[in-house]
């Protein structure tokens, strides 16, 4: 190898640490190897990581790994973090904010052994999740007892649920079954402190798990998307719902891909998985219709799903990059459309029922459906969706180059409008990264309905190349102008997702998570010693210190650009 | 296009790191690498793919932690502080290219086939591979076989068979034996089945005899791409010389190379003869009426796809229609199966330097099979016979690892 270029030295922990940490978890499960600490250092879609790797930054690189394999082992290491000041970041698959942004050695928490599904309660529709049990696992087992947990993420079945709780995960069947956070039963955790909490139902010891929580106020909402800072969610506890399809997915007719010819589009086009289920498609003339459309479906009370993808089943429904691209130039797909689920209803006359509905809305909004009939080509390329929007799988294919920094506002309906307008004029300024970029400008932005159309995520995205920092500073820019925007117009409490996640807490006061120096304040309760996710939800003053002047300047320049003043 | 022949730019064999840049920058820690496909989930236990992260639960030995150290090996972030355990994370992986299946499938990227070029970047810096495959090396250079076995005894399966030695006589078709059904006597019933089932179907057949030679696919695998490409060069000068129009092959490593990895060598010669597996060809001989089955066997079997033969090469079908074909067979599917299959645990060179994780991989595999009800386990790979064989002795419930052809030999009428 190249032995000229600038090394990545990790720090250390204190030897006395690392031993106690050893003897929590045994020899086999704590690691501080170079190349193992390394495959825990790097996001991915957030930029700042990818600028900080192409500036060989050491402060991406944890310490040290640890692997505990019960609630009690990570009370003892996170108790062994506090009487060090070892800051800790718990990890599943690492998908986002999973970085160490701190200077002093960190510790990773990786929650890899805690993946068993402790209880499937049938009678009471709920299921009891170590930490590490995915959406696809937890699926599987209860679609086999008549159940299921209303769907999954976009980001695929592969999320972790505990994971999902700390980001106040969504998924495409929101529409009927609520986010994630809306399906908590109860979570067990190890507080930063290293007490351990049991909320929602199970607050009362042996009142057992419903769906309720338990009277007076309770602390699920404070962990909600707290994205570890509050504390390390070890069990969790979610509703399940009645489900009416097969045990499992049925083979798909083309059969299974080998990789000689994993990129046939065939593979990829499932059937119907479940009875009564309907996927439908609609191309709207124009961007208004399609917005009333959506409402009056949503508001009308039927379906499961109800969303708009524009430009991004370019990259859910394309084998390859080559065909995203290629797809995306030659606007393979409406520019305006919207699929509705029909589905999980038991009775025949149910889903007739909703179909009339479905059929009266679409044709007075001037829609008109995909079909075999009706640019059949779209309608074919469209069916990945048929599992996708039960068990989300090829969701993660906008992630092919490099899918970072996205706008992801939320909020109401009304506020897509906003968005995409905004969208365009930021593109227009900085100049796009990517012709997939353009998704949003002259066709829909994402729409997720969410929660019967009462509330709703836009999403508009960045597509630059990893390789090179420039671009990449360039969607980030992007983002941190996204965030801007969205305080500009006072567009709602939610505004983007990403507003509860540092750096863009401290530099958008305005926004972040219910006060950023209320949640300062909180974070020095339950953290006296600010060990827990250090940098993630709200900086510490010292944290906030420490925050590379380049950044800061960065996200000034921003603001300014939408006329919001400095922050210092 | 496929994906093979998707960057036809540079052959696989000559490729750096530096060809998969964007790729191991652009990994988007997906985890599909770890995991099946989400579509084909059907249980939380059997619901992980890559054996390496199953067992070792860290990222280094995942698909996306291999593209993290490849990024940072090639940036110079880190170099070998820390070899001896980079080698054992690179070397616990089976080669069974679940991780690249899924991640080909949802990122457009090539995690195998990284790993496989940090191999050859060990081995081609003195760090690799690992000290329990140098004899492997050492053994393919001396006798062109990795068992250390005289060339003298290549042939010895095949007394009395009949079959023509093609650099004496001309035969239209040709059997590559491959090195463990010819040299390890516990694998002769395989050799022997296949070559007279072949026979029976009145297929003109010749074998190498002394002079066949191996693959290369070991070497390959473990990343001395030096002894592969001599070998491949070898074999494609001696087979092109044969005069063969086509190619039987047994062993799915030995397949996997002479189809697609002697394609991937840079100036080598076309292969001019057609190469078939032999369950594609016994497949065909019995839908084309030459292979009459006559006779029945009372069994609940399940299939185990071996990687290079399955996920790799996509062949599923025709060893499941030969089962099928047998009348009283009934055969039952494990939950991970074709692209999504489980990987007997011992390929890639694991079994040589890492045995007790093999057959922690074998168990698990077994573990599905029983689940299924079956009595057998049926596949048609030297190394999955072996390695699963091995595990379902110490299992000892009953459990029967067994080749396609040793049922099929029953129900042909064969002498």
């Amino acid at each position: 190898m190249n032995t000229m270029k600038q090394k990545v030295i990790q720090k250390k922990l204190p030897r006395d640490a690392y031993n106690a940490l050893k003897s929590v978890v045994g020899e086999q499960w704590i690691y501080e190897q170079r190349s193992v600490v390394e495959t825990y250092s790097k996001l991915s879609i957030e930029g700042f990581s990818y600028i900080k790797k192409h500036e060989k930054d050491p402060h991406v690189l944890p310490a040290c790994v640890v692997l505990p394999a019960s609630t009690e082992e990570i009370q003892t290491i996170v108790r062994i973090c506090n009487r060090y000041h070892i800051p800790f970041i718990p990890f599943t698959n690492g998908q986002v904010f999973c970085n160490p942004t701190t200077p002093d050695p960190t510790l990773i928490i990786h929650l890899s052994r805690m993946n068993k599904i402790i209880h499937i309660d049938v009678e009471n529709m709920n299921a009891t999740l170590e930490a590490y049990v995915d959406y696809g696992q937890l699926q599987a087992e209860a679609m086999k007892r008549g159940l299921w947990n209303g769907g999954s993420p976009l980001a695929t079945a592969l999320c972790k649920l505990a994971s999902q709780f700390a980001f106040a995960g969504l998924w495409q069947t929101d529409l009927k079954y609520g986010l994630l956070s809306r399906n908590i039963v109860s979570v067990k955790m190890v507080l930063p402190d290293g007490e351990i909490l049991t909320t929602g139902s199970r607050c009362m010891p042996k009142a057992g798990d419903f769906w309720e929580y338990g009277p007076g106020p309770d602390l699920l909402g404070l962990q909600r998307s707290g994205i570890g800072t509050n504390g390390i969610v070890t069990e969790i506890t979610v509703k399940l719902h009645s489900w009416v399809g097969d045990k499992a997915f049925p083979e798909i007719p083309a059969g299974r891909p080998s990789l000689a010819d994993v990129h046939e589009p065939k593979y990829d086009n499932p059937p119907a998985p479940l009875k009564n289920h309907k996927l439908y498609w609609v191309e709207y003339k124009d961007f208004k219709s399609q917005i009333k459309a959506m409402r009056e479906i949503a508001h009308a009370g039927i379906a499961i799903g109800l969303n708009a993808t524009g430009v991004y089943s370019a990259y859910y429904c394309s084998q390859t990059q080559d065909m995203t691209v290629e797809r995306c130039k030659n606007k393979f797909f409406p520019e305006w459309n919207t699929y509705i689920i029909l589905a999980n209803t038991s009775s025949d006359k149910q889903i007739e029922y909703e179909e009339k509905v479905l059929q009266q809305i679409i044709k007075e909004n001037g829609g008109t459906f995909l079909s075999e009939s009706y640019k059949p080509e779209v309608f074919e390329a469209l069916k990945p969706w048929n599992y996708d929007c039960i068990r989300h799988s090829t969701g993660y294919r906008m992630n092919r180059k490099a899918y970072l920094n996205a706008w992801l506002p939320q909020g109401p309906l009304s506020n897509a409008v906003v968005t995409s307008r905004e969208w365009k004029k930021a593109i227009q300024t900085f100049g796009e990264l990517d012709i997939t970029d353009l998704g949003g400008i002259d066709d829909t932005p994402f729409i997720y309905m969410l929660q019967r159309g009462h509330f709703c995520l836009f999403e508009t995205d960045n597509y630059p190349d990893p390789t090179l920092p420039d671009e990449i500073k360039k969607a980030a820019a992007y983002g941190i102008y996204g965030a801007a925007t969205f305080i500009k117009y006072d567009l709602g409490p939610q505004l983007m997702a990403f507003l509860n996640v540092e750096p863009f807490t401290t530099m958008f006061p305005e926004a972040g998570p219910n006060g950023h120096l209320f949640m300062r304040k909180i974070r020095k309760v339950f953290d006296p010693n600010s060990v827990a996710s250090p940098g993630r939800q709200v900086f510490t003053e010292e944290e906030w210190q420490q925050f590379p002047k380049e950044f800061k300047g960065l996200f000034n320049q921003m603001r300014a650009m939408q006329g919001l003043g400095a922050v210092e | 296009m496929t994906y093979y022949e998707k960057k036809p730019e540079k052959k696989f064999f000559e490729k750096t790191l530096e060809d998969y840049r964007d790729s191991i920058w652009g990994c988007a820690r997906c985890n599909h690498c770890q995991n099946q496909w989400g579509w084909n989930i059907k249980s939380a236990e059997f619901s992980e793919i890559c054996p390496a992260f199953h067992e070792y639960r860290i990222f280094p030995y995942s698909g996306m932690g291999k593209m993290h150290i490849a990024r940072a090996l090639l940036e110079g972030d880190f170099d070998y502080e820390d070899a001896p355990e980079v080698a054992k994370f690179l070397y616990t992986c089976t080669t069974c290219g679940a991780c690249e299946m899924n991640c080909q499938r949802m990122q457009d990227k090539e995690p195998l086939q990284v790993n496989e070029v940090l191999r050859a970047l060990f081995v081609q810096d003195g760090i690799g591979p690992m000290p329990e495959h140098k004899n492997l090396i050492k053994s393919v250079k001396n006798y062109d076989n990795p068992w250390m076995q005289p060339r003298t005894q290549r042939d010895r399966w095949a007394r009395k068979l009949g079959i023509k030695d093609v650099s004496k006589e001309k035969a239209e078709t040709l059997f590559f034996v491959g090195c463990t059904s010819a040299l390890d006597n516990t694998q002769w019933h395989v050799a022997q089945n296949t070559a007279r089932i072949l026979l029976k179907g009145g297929v003109d057949l010749g074998m190498l005899g002394k002079d066949e030679i191996c693959c290369g696919s070991p070497v390959a695998r473990i990343g001395d791409r030096e002894t592969f490409m001599d070998l491949a060069w070898r074999n494609i000068e001696m087979l092109n010389k044969s005069g063969v129009k086509e190619i039987v092959a047994f062993c799915p490593g030995c397949f996997r190379a002479i189809t697609h990895d002697y394609k991937e060598i840079p100036k080598a010669e076309k292969l001019k003869a057609k190469v078939y597996h032999s369950s594609q060809y016994i497949d065909k001989l019995i839908q084309d009426g030459k292979l009459k089955i006559n006779g029945e066997l009372k069994m609940r079997v399940t299939w185990h796809d071996p990687c290079h033969l399955g996920r790799h090469l996509g062949i599923y079908d025709e060893p499941r229609r030969i089962l099928n074909a047998i009348p009283g067979v009934e055969l039952v599917e494990m939950e991970r199966i074709k692209d999504q299959s489980w990987c007997c645990g011992g390929g890639g060179g694991v079994r040589t330097a890492f045995m007790d994780f093999a057959q922690k991989t074998a168990t698990k595999r077994l573990q599905e099979a029983k689940k299924t009800g079956a009595q057998s386990i049926i596949t048609a790979c030297p190394f999955c016979e072996q390695n699963l064989g091995d595990a379902a002795s110490k299992m000892d419930d009953g459990l029967e690892v067994k080749d396609l052809t040793d049922l099929l030999i029953n129900v042909l009428d064969i002498e």
